[in-house]
């Protein structure tokens, strides 16, 4: 009675995957004061008043948390929310599919990936997700909600760092929290020394922005927040090529 | 050593969550367990681990004999426990109401549904209301996506249980077509403030807090409706400083009693004495 649903492969067509954005952040509205990356998510909608819908599942859908993200976007974006705890009341009939496919922007709070992968999933959010980065809806999110669209992560929740199978729309690895939690950081190189798909440590205050799986730009909300690519060979900090372009 | 028989308390509804009207309920959780002053875990994973029903669960529990704790699988908890030994360590786990659906995904990606599955196979009580009531059996009836459906549980427990008959019309509705169907098997329907107690897979007490209230057993044809046994909450024990003001007030009652007694009813009896 659990509606899994099959999650379509990447799209490997460069032409067709001009339009599909992802930012993976490591901070935003509900972890700094700056506004830069959330500015930075917004301008890529390219309109004047976007159609932003936050998704704060990976928190159980904290109360506080969707209050935090009305106040930072409600007067400059058309906003929304889903939440997949309280749909007996108020969206009860209204078809959340439809109404994420309407959006320019999604945005994923933080909490748990294990609990927010496993919540979409009961749900089938995960294949409407695939289906809006398809049709060039910008994704973004922090913390969780910037590790979920990976093909693998590290998540540190109740024990110690541990890898998880993502949604797998950028064909990489990834961690966050990279300056602030040491021991996510070693197990994130130790995994990835030991045959885990390369990828990108993330600190506090840097985001990531692709297009289709590619890598496009490391934009900052603090000036020495780093992202780093991260292979088997190590780690390297991502120079102000790869921020030049964006 | 014998092994510790496995007991499981499933609640139509109410409880702490619904604030000291089931207290009765409250003391039987505690009750259930092995041993005295028992460790009791809860589970707010159905409805999100909101701050509030977390705060009312230490509320009911801190002045119980017992050692409470919460374990949350969305916010990052500020001391992480390893999660299969921390709940080998409870003599009670306590799952609170909410989404059904979303708490079985969120448990089984964190594997909590055979970790669980392990603490009543070693004798944990395992207790809970709505969802965390319909959880154990082999179905149940949600509305974690608006209109009641059914849906699959953890199976420790055969049949299928609904819950809230009395408040949610609409979800035992559903539960009866479903049945009558073939869809769920014959289960139990109850209202708030009712519960069913199982020892290994079998019913073993139907209890109630509040007058009115019963289990109904629902077959694929017929119903049979079960009065439960009334639990009495016993009397808060009430605080000193309130037990020496009563003892006081009394105290000024009685003598003016006393005082009343000795005179006849009536002002003029004043002047007859």
């Amino acid at each position: 009675m659990d509606r899994g649903q099959e999650i379509p492969a990447p799209c490997r067509d460069p032409w067709h995957c001009a339009a599909m954005q992802i930012v993976a952040m490591g901070g935003g509205f509900s972890a700094e004061s700056s506004p830069a990356l959330d500015d930075f998510v917004l301008s890529l909608a390219g309109e004047q008043r976007p159609k932003v819908c936050f998704l704060p599942t990976a928190s159980g859908d904290a109360d506080h948390y969707v209050v935090r993200f009305y106040k930072a976007f409600g007067h400059r974006a058309d906003a929304s929310h889903v939440s997949l705890f309280r749909r007996e009341r108020g969206c009860a009939g209204i078809s959340f599919a439809n109404h994420l496919l309407a959006q320019d922007v999604i945005y994923v709070g933080g909490g748990s990936l294990l609990s927010l992968l496993g919540a979409w999933r009961a749900h089938g959010l995960d294949a409407v997700l695939v289906e809006a980065w398809r049709r060039g809806i910008v994704l973004c999110g922090m913390s969780a909600g910037a590790l979920c669209w990976f093909s693998e992560a590290v998540t540190a929740f109740h024990g110690p760092a541990e890898r998880v199978d993502a949604l797998g729309l950028l064909p990489h690895s990834a961690c966050v929290h990279y300056d602030a939690e040491p021991g996510r950081r070693e197990a994130y190189r130790r995994y990835v020394a030991d045959g885990m798909a390369a990828g990108y440590g993330l600190e506090d205050g840097a985001a990531l922005h692709f297009i289709g799986g590619e890598l496009a730009a490391v934009v900052r909300s603090r000036d020495d927040a780093r992202a780093f690519h991260v292979t088997a060979a190590g780690e390297t900090p991502i120079g102000e090529t790869a921020l030049a372009a964006a | 050593m014998p092994r510790p028989e496995r007991r499981i308390l499933a609640l139509g509804g109410g409880g702490f969550t619904a604030g000291p009207i089931d207290a009765a309920l409250d003391d039987l959780v505690l009750e259930l367990a092995a041993r005295r002053d028992p460790r009791i875990c809860f589970l707010p994973t159905a409805s999100g681990d909101p701050d509030e029903q977390i705060a009312r669960f230490y509320a009911t529990y801190r002045d119980r004999p017992c050692e409470p704790s919460h374990l949350s699988l969305f916010r990052l908890p500020d001391n992480p426990v390893p999660l299969a030994e921390f709940l080998a360590g409870q003599d009670v786990v306590y799952v609170g109401g909410g989404s059904m659906r979303n708490m079985l995904a969120v448990w089984r990606a964190h594997n909590l549904d055979a970790i669980l599955a392990a603490c009543w196979r070693r004798g944990i009580v395992l207790a809970g209301l709505s969802a965390g009531a319909m959880c154990w059996f082999a179905a149940g009836v949600t509305r974690s996506t608006g209109r009641p459906e059914p849906i699959t549980g953890l199976r420790l427990l055969p049949g299928s249980l609904s819950v809230h008959r009395d408040t949610q019309p609409e979800r035992m509705g559903a539960f009866r077509r479903a049945i009558a169907a073939g869809v769920l098997p014959p289960g139990w329907a109850l209202d708030d403030g009712v519960g069913l107690v199982f020892a290994e897979r079998e019913v073993e007490r139907v209890v109630g807090s509040r007058p009115g209230r019963v289990a109904v057993r629902v077959e694929r044809e017929g119903e049979e409706v079960v009065a439960p046994e009334p639990l009495v909450a016993p009397e808060p024990p009430v605080p000193a400083d309130i037990r020496e003001w009563r003892a006081q007030a009394s105290a000024r009652t009685a003598g003016r009693a006393a005082r009343a007694r000795g005179r006849p009813a009536g002002g003029a009896g004043r002047a007859a004495r």
